[in-house]
């Protein structure tokens, strides 16, 4: 089929550029001489999806096969979207502008639940049938891979397989698969059986889910012995010697995170019992500081950036970080290029740096205590003590800083009234510590911002059995702490619990949220994780209309020996550890760090990073 | 961070074609500065807080508009053979954007502060078919009048301006075949288009059955020469409706394409990359 998307179309929206392509480093390959077309798609914007590091690693990789052309593929912003529904443009890819339905795969990538009906959307946008069952050999393979793909039961009905972990390796084994089955000219379900048996694929279509009669699942079964019956993820052991781009798109408009990404390691040691990251990620592994200098040099020659970043789950736990930095800002600073460090620790030795590295206003730092009371701290394994925040706010503001921001959550398991004054408590406290440091010392204009989230109970977290607070409980935590807090230096914003609900119902969903999903869509959901399009009204009419009580996912308290919609699902930590963690964190005993004793929580079986050093 | 001064300066002309069409003016800056940085060469920065290479253009473009005719200085912090810079940048620069020309500037006067004059060859079309005749007198009148008055909107808000002497030169050019037996579809229809450019747009865009609202037949060209730059500015497209609101033309700007700017220097209209204007 052949459509352009002309000047009109293209004048009469916002950020045009956007849609074009023809990016430096994007890539340009002769549709005609490659067997497999590969379309990546980003279910967001394209500034959310171009910031994206994994879509950058498997983009750059997949174009590194000569029989394969990876094309970029982002959801229209809604004035975009009106205008191709009225021109009858369907979804396209950036670099050829070919219509998605034309490739042999399109690719997910699942980075937050909020994202899911902007899929529907994407696939009714492409012109390819919402239900997996219902696609022939004329519509391509539908995969999905990211964090939420370790339970994305709610995305079963439309998702052809999921590939959990790490991506690198098993792309690849599928895209093999793929050429031997397009030489024999099989049937759909003859490829999905066989990338089945790949380690890391999960073809939903392939396994039985039966239920209790109280609305649980009683067990998920494959429907073939071939089928394994727990999937496990991937992982990939050796960074340093696995693909990562040397050469990035460099977009011609603002993006949200406009810099080269170093990634220092993958996993976390720490073990803060509400973070899934921290657990589906495990174990940890570190690349070299030699390979990450190697890799920004040429990035930094490669795409004429002015900034790299630091990114990991927690960057100063990096263990080369002194040694990286200091080589990192002796080869960039003559280039002129920033050095940014998200997420670290602030200690001297951060604050030392970030005066070397960055050129910044001393303006805002980031701490983020979680919970207001020392016993809550302990409960969610957080590791730092009041101490620790007041120490670290003093030597920032002895170093010239006045602005401190300080993130926590409420609705944590076991949370009281009295651990939620506690934030308003530790406000206090910050703004005393500012008051002791001498005049001459500390910037002018003290302000400290408190936020507060709520907390999303997320599977293959200690949390997963944790019921979520109700909306109205959360509120009335919102109130309190709003009232506690007095301090005129002190300002409080909160993020609206509608959201964080929605969050929880789809975060230990399962498969009969399906149908609440589509339902959603064709009421007008899309965009859910931007406020402007967020719906709670037509949301809860959905669920109502299906006959499906979102309470039941979102603030119910699981049983122990519930069996969960993801249980299938093996990310190395065992259920049996993650058991151990919940009774500890009602009783608040802390864990230890993975580098100080291993606690055996399972991922030792990949035989990697921190489990064999 | 070192102190750098700028030691030579060169001025460039550049395409922006269609496949950068769509970038705003600020994107276009960065584009170039990231194409310098890949590039190496020594440009020279700002001093300061939060340094900026050393780089003027000329005249912004408008969203959706492409050129054969832009213009911009860049400084460096050592002497620059204008040819290599012009080949190492071109090696750098995304498709769509290609440095044509580049020489040496001595004057202290910067691009952006010297234009003055600006052509452009646009399509339009006219929402009825109309006789070429007939479009010819209107647009005839309406130059003959003394004053073209209209809305323009500034920073300041809405004022009317008279935009007659900001014209220079308004030429039309139609298709021979229009209106005649010959069948329209059996060549495009454009041959009177000898803009190398606009012959690509058309041949890309225009033979795409169902392309757009407009009739592909009702399209003709304007050749423009307008005023430009930061004293008195005139857009084709404020032009254009200037003309729609003076005739019931109903015309639609289809493409806007410049193909030429002019810097002011003691009273003479220059090429900016002239001798005289560059010293």
């Amino acid at each position: 089929m052949k459509f352009i998307i002309n000047d009109e179309v293209l004048l009469g929206v916002e950020k045009p550029s956007r849609y074009v392509g023809g990016e430096w480093n994007s890539v340009k390959k002769d549709i005609e001489k490659v067997k497999i077309r590969y379309a990546f798609c980003f279910p967001d914007v394209y500034e959310v999806g171009m910031s994206h590091l994994g879509m950058k690693i498997l983009y750059h990789l997949l174009n590194s096969r000569e029989d394969t052309y990876c094309e970029r593929v982002f959801v229209p912003w809604v004035d975009m979207e009106a205008k191709m529904r009225e021109q009858n443009i369907p979804l396209f890819a950036l670099e050829t502008q070919s219509q998605v339905k034309d490739f042999d795969f399109l690719g997910f990538t699942l980075q937050y639940e909020m994202c899911y009906t902007n899929i529907i959307n994407a696939l009714d946008l492409a012109r390819i049938p919402l239900l997996s069952n219902e696609r022939t050999k004329d519509h391509p393979f539908v995969c999905a891979g990211g964090p939420c793909a370790y339970n994305a039961e709610p995305l079963a009905d439309f998702i052809d397989f999921f590939v959990l972990g790490e991506g690198e390796e098993v792309i690849q084994e599928i895209l093999d698969v793929f050429l031997i089955w397009k030489e024999e000219d099989g049937t759909r379900d003859q490829f999905l059986s066989r990338i089945a048996q790949i380690e890391g694929v999960y073809v939903p279509a392939f396994y039985d889910v039966e239920y209790n009669q109280d609305g649980t699942v009683n067990k998920v079964v494959p429907k073939d012995e071939a089928f394994p019956k727990k999937i496990r993820k991937r992982i990939i052991n050796d960074l340093d010697n696995t693909f990562f781009p040397d050469k990035i798109v460099v977009p011609f408009s603002d993006i949200v995170h406009d810099r080269i990404m170093l990634e220092l390691f993958r996993g976390c040691t720490r073990g803060c019992r509400f973070c899934q990251a921290g657990f589906i990620y495990r174990p940890v592994r570190e690349r070299t500081p030699q390979k990450l200098v190697e890799l920004a040099k040429k990035l930094e020659e490669n795409t004429g950036y002015e900034e790299i970043s630091l990114t990991s789950l927690s960057t100063s736990d990096y263990t080369g970080l002194k040694e990286l930095t200091d080589d990192l800002i002796n080869e960039m600073e003559p280039r002129k290029v920033n050095l940014s460090l998200p997420s670290l620790r602030v200690d001297s030795f951060s604050l030392d740096l970030m005066q070397k590295a960055q050129k910044v206003r001393k303006g805002g730092l980031t701490f983020a205590p979680e919970a207001g009371t020392q016993r809550l701290r302990d409960v969610i394994n957080k590791g730092v003590t009041e101490e620790d925040l007041i120490i670290s706010v003093s030597t920032a503001f002895n170093g010239g800083w006045s602005g401190v921001k300080l993130y926590f959550m409420i609705g944590l398991p076991t949370e009281t009234n009295e651990d939620v004054e506690g934030i308003a408590d530790l406000g206090d406290k910050v703004v005393a510590t500012y008051k002791a440091v001498p005049k001459e010392n500390r910037g002018k204009g003290l302000s400290v911002t408190i936020s507060t989230s709520s907390f999303v109970p997320k599977p293959f977290t200690p949390f997963q059995w944790a019921p979520q607070d109700t909306m109205q409980m959360l509120r009335e935590k919102q109130k309190l702490l709003k009232v506690k807090i007095k301090n005129k230096s002190i300002s409080y914003n909160w993020h609206d619990s509608e959201l964080s609900f929605l969050e929880a119902i789809f975060a230990r969903g399962d498969r009969r949220l399906g149908k609440v999903l589509v339902k959603a869509w064709q009421k007008g959901c899309k965009f859910d994780g931007w406020g402007e399009h967020f719906n709670y009204k037509v949301w809860m009419e959905a669920f109502e209309e299906c006959d499906v009580d979102p309470h039941f996912y979102a603030n119910r308290e699981r049983t122990i020996d519930e069996v969960f919609p993801w249980d299938h699902i093996d990310i190395g930590v065992t259920k049996n550890h993650l058991i151990k963690e919940y009774q500890k964190a009602v009783r608040g005993e802390l864990t230890s760090n993975c580098r100080t004793s291993c606690t055996g929580c399972g991922a030792g079986v990949f035989e990697g990073g921190v489990c064999v050093e | 961070m070192r102190e750098e001064y700028a030691l030579s300066s060169l001025r460039v002309k550049f395409i922006r074609g269609e496949e950068v069409k769509y970038i705003s003016h600020l994107d276009m800056m960065k584009v170039f500065e990231r194409a310098i940085r890949r590039s190496k060469l020594p440009i020279a920065y700002s001093q300061g807080f939060n340094p900026h290479p050393a780089m003027v253009f000329g005249l912004p473009l408008s969203v959706g508009v492409t050129s054969e005719s832009e213009y911009a200085d860049f400084e460096f912090t050592c002497d620059i053979d204008p040819q290599e810079f012009s080949q190492k940048l071109n090696q750098n620069l995304p498709e769509g954007i290609r440095i044509s020309l580049s020489n040496k500037k001595q004057t202290k006067v910067n691009i952006m502060a010297s234009i003055v004059v600006a052509d452009y060859e646009i399509l339009v079309a006219t929402a009825e078919k109309q006789e070429h005749g007939h479009i010819k007198s209107v647009l005839d009148s309406i130059m003959e009048k003394p004053e073209i008055l209209i809305e323009k909107e500034s920073k300041r808000g809405r004022k009317e301006v008279d935009i007659r002497p900001m014209i220079f030169e308004l030429k039309t050019k139609f298709s021979k075949e229009l209106g005649s037996d010959n069948n329209f579809e059996s060549e495009n229809g454009f041959q009177y288009i000898e803009n190398p450019f606009l012959t690509n747009y058309i041949n890309k865009h225009l033979d795409v059955p169902g392309f757009s609202s407009y009739n592909v037949e009702n399209v003709f060209s304007i050749s423009l020469k307008i005023s430009a730059g930061s004293k008195s500015n005139l857009k084709p497209d404020l032009l254009i409706s200037a003309f729609n609101l003076l005739s019931d033309l109903q015309l639609k700007l289809v493409k806007v394409h410049r193909t030429g700017l002019y810097i002011e220097k003691e009273m003479r209209i220059l090429d900016p990359l002239s001798n005289e204007a560059l010293s």
